[in-house]
């Protein structure tokens, strides 16, 4: 356990020492400023305006940082050649890879509470509620970072930072839009064609499933059951996807 | 003495790209390192030393044979507390000063926490740092690297330690303080195995070497046993009486010196017939010294010879 910790912690340092993370942060704190500046532009709906464009921000700037930092992960360490004097100390390959993927989940977990920290201060300035389902919408968007980074972490182990992003990006897409595609393929006439976005649907993660900024913005009841079936889900594949890079991992030779 | 390594038909294949055919790196090597050694493994460029070395590490996995270390298997994790490691040319983090690094080091080798600060002052002390303890590792020259590179691997203490061309690239004093230091550590009790292609450093300091030669063990055992095969003898003698010097010449043929003084280079028996003769004959007998092959001319006629089966 103290080596995970160990490489955890490192692993934060690492990352908080580097300036692109820095300047996502920037970028995701000014589209959180300016949804303020975006809702004056409308005569209804102010308040939903502008919690609608930060939620979306923070989720698409806090799924940006996780896939760029996330591909890097390992390979970083690669080509640095650290992980020689790391793997000849008492530490199992297993453990490094827990300790990168701890370390980084605590890095995008610490710049999410940074960008939630000024969406509720512009939230505030703008009078626009905050209540349960702000919370539940922040908890499932730290979930899904982690997912984010368990896939990352994966690729990462497998491939070039370059293939890991485009495999990331690829799977990230593809995840948001499994439940719609299946919605789609229901209305279908071919059984071939339902049965294949069922498919789809089950093997890929249902990242919307972690997306509630609707129903925060809005002010609408989130069921307790379909709350605990996100977190469920998230948890499950974010453990499936470090077990296989633990596998992937293991087999590896460090030339 | 207790085994500390034993590595028995080591092969590892690698698969270069993507293609089906494998390229053979170590051929089914075996030797083995006794506690308390400063032991050797040397050989040209590509030989396979790192490669063999990553394999006790456990960052690659051979293809077939056993390595072991301290009486475990090379994969197992847990010993690993005993044995230190300093890659070639070592990468760090350097974001991280000295102290950082060493501390960051302790704690992965389970370290108690409360021992950690006193461990990490006495081995930046041992490798010369202690003044640059909170300098960041990317201020630090070639040499200061070097030397926290094995200090990282110094740091919890352990008794096998492995150095991967602990002194390529430094200066000569750099070199010295760093042969110094293993020395040192060597006669603390710590059985270290070092990876190098410097000969000259091999001689001074070790007990006992290994030459690997494309993937094969060409010599391992003593230095001392180098040339124990044939003796050879230098002979000096003065004072040669008449046409000695010229019967001596064509006979044995000198090695250096004419006229008054020379010096010939023979084995065992010629060397008693010669000075008995040279003492017949009135001749005086200077100096009778045994010759000793040095490591550079095993070392090139192992690599020869390999050279040369390869070819055959």
């Amino acid at each position: 356990m103290r080596q995970i910790r160990a490489i955890a912690v490192n692993t934060v340092r690492d990352a908080v020492r580097n300036k692109v993370l820095y300047i996502l942060v920037f970028f995701s704190l000014v589209m959180i400023g300016t949804s303020a500046l975006l809702a004056t532009l409308s005569y209804v709906e102010r308040e939903r305006i502008l919690q609608d464009v930060g939620l979306s921000a923070i989720r698409f700037f806090g799924a940006a940082i996780a896939i760029f930092m996330g591909v890097g992960l390992i390979h970083r360490e690669l080509e640095r050649r650290t992980i020689y004097t790391i793997l000849s100390k008492p530490v199992t390959r297993t453990q490094f890879l827990a300790g990168k993927y701890l370390g980084l989940v605590a890095t995008l977990w610490l710049q999410l509470a940074v960008m939630t920290l000024a969406f509720v201060c512009v939230s505030l300035a703008a009078e626009a509620p905050l209540g349960r389902g702000h919370v539940i919408a922040f908890a499932l968007v730290a979930v899904e970072l982690a997912l984010v980074v368990a896939f990352a972490t994966l690729f990462s182990s497998l491939a070039t930072p370059f293939l890991a992003a485009c495999y990331s990006v690829g799977l990230y897409l593809v995840g948001h839009l499994t439940r719609d595609l299946r919605a789609i393929g229901a209305t279908s006439d071919s059984e071939a064609v339902r049965e294949a976005t069922i498919w789809i649907h089950r093997l890929f993660p249902d990242l919307s499933g972690l997306n509630r900024v609707i129903e925060a913005v809005h002010g609408l009841p989130i069921p307790a059951p379909e709350i605990g079936f996100a977190l469920l889900m998230g948890v499950a594949w974010c453990v499936g996807f470090l077990l296989v890079a633990v596998v992937v991992f293991e087999r590896r030779d460090f030339r | 003495m207790e085994t500390v390594v034993r590595i028995e038909n080591l092969v590892k294949d690698f698969r270069p790209g993507f293609g089906l055919r494998k390229k053979r790196v170590l051929h089914g090597i075996s030797f083995e390192v006794k506690r308390g050694e400063l032991f050797g493994f040397i050989g040209p460029n590509g030989a396979g030393k790192t490669t063999t070395l990553k394999v006790l590490m456990g960052l690659i996995r051979a293809t077939s044979g056993h390595a072991e270390l301290l009486g475990h298997d090379v994969r197992d994790a847990e010993f690993r507390r005993h044995v230190g490691f300093a890659p070639e040319s070592p990468y760090f983090y350097d974001f991280l000063s000295g102290r950082e690094i060493l501390t960051y080091y302790a704690e992965l080798c389970d370290v108690e926490p409360g021992k950690i600060p006193e461990q990490v002052e006495k081995v930046l002390g041992q490798v010369g740092l202690a003044h640059a303890g909170d300098a960041r590792l990317r201020t630090y020259s070639k040499g200061m690297l070097q030397r926290i590179g094995i200090a990282q691997a110094i740091v919890h203490d352990p008794s096998v330690l492995f150095l991967d061309e602990p002194m390529s690239g430094l200066d000569p004093v750099g070199r010295k303080e760093i042969r110094d230091l293993i020395v040192r550590l060597n006669t603390e009790g710590k059985t270290i195995f070092m990876n190098t292609h410097i000969l000259s450093d091999v001689e001074q300091i070790c007990d006992r070497v290994a030459i690997i030669v494309e993937g094969r063990i060409a010599y391992a055992g003593a230095l001392d046993a180098l040339d124990a095969e044939q003796k050879l003898f230098d002979v000096s003698l003065s004072a040669l009486p008449g046409d000695f010097a010229e019967e001596l010449d064509s006979r044995y043929g000198a090695l250096s010196g004419r006229g008054e003084r020379v010096t010939l280079r023979v084995d065992e028996k010629q060397m008693r017939e010669l000075v008995q003769g040279a003492l017949a004959r009135g001749a005086r007998v200077e100096e009778v010294t045994r010759h000793r092959e040095d490591l550079e001319t095993v070392f090139l006629r192992a690599v020869a010879g390999r050279e040369g089966e390869g070819r055959a």
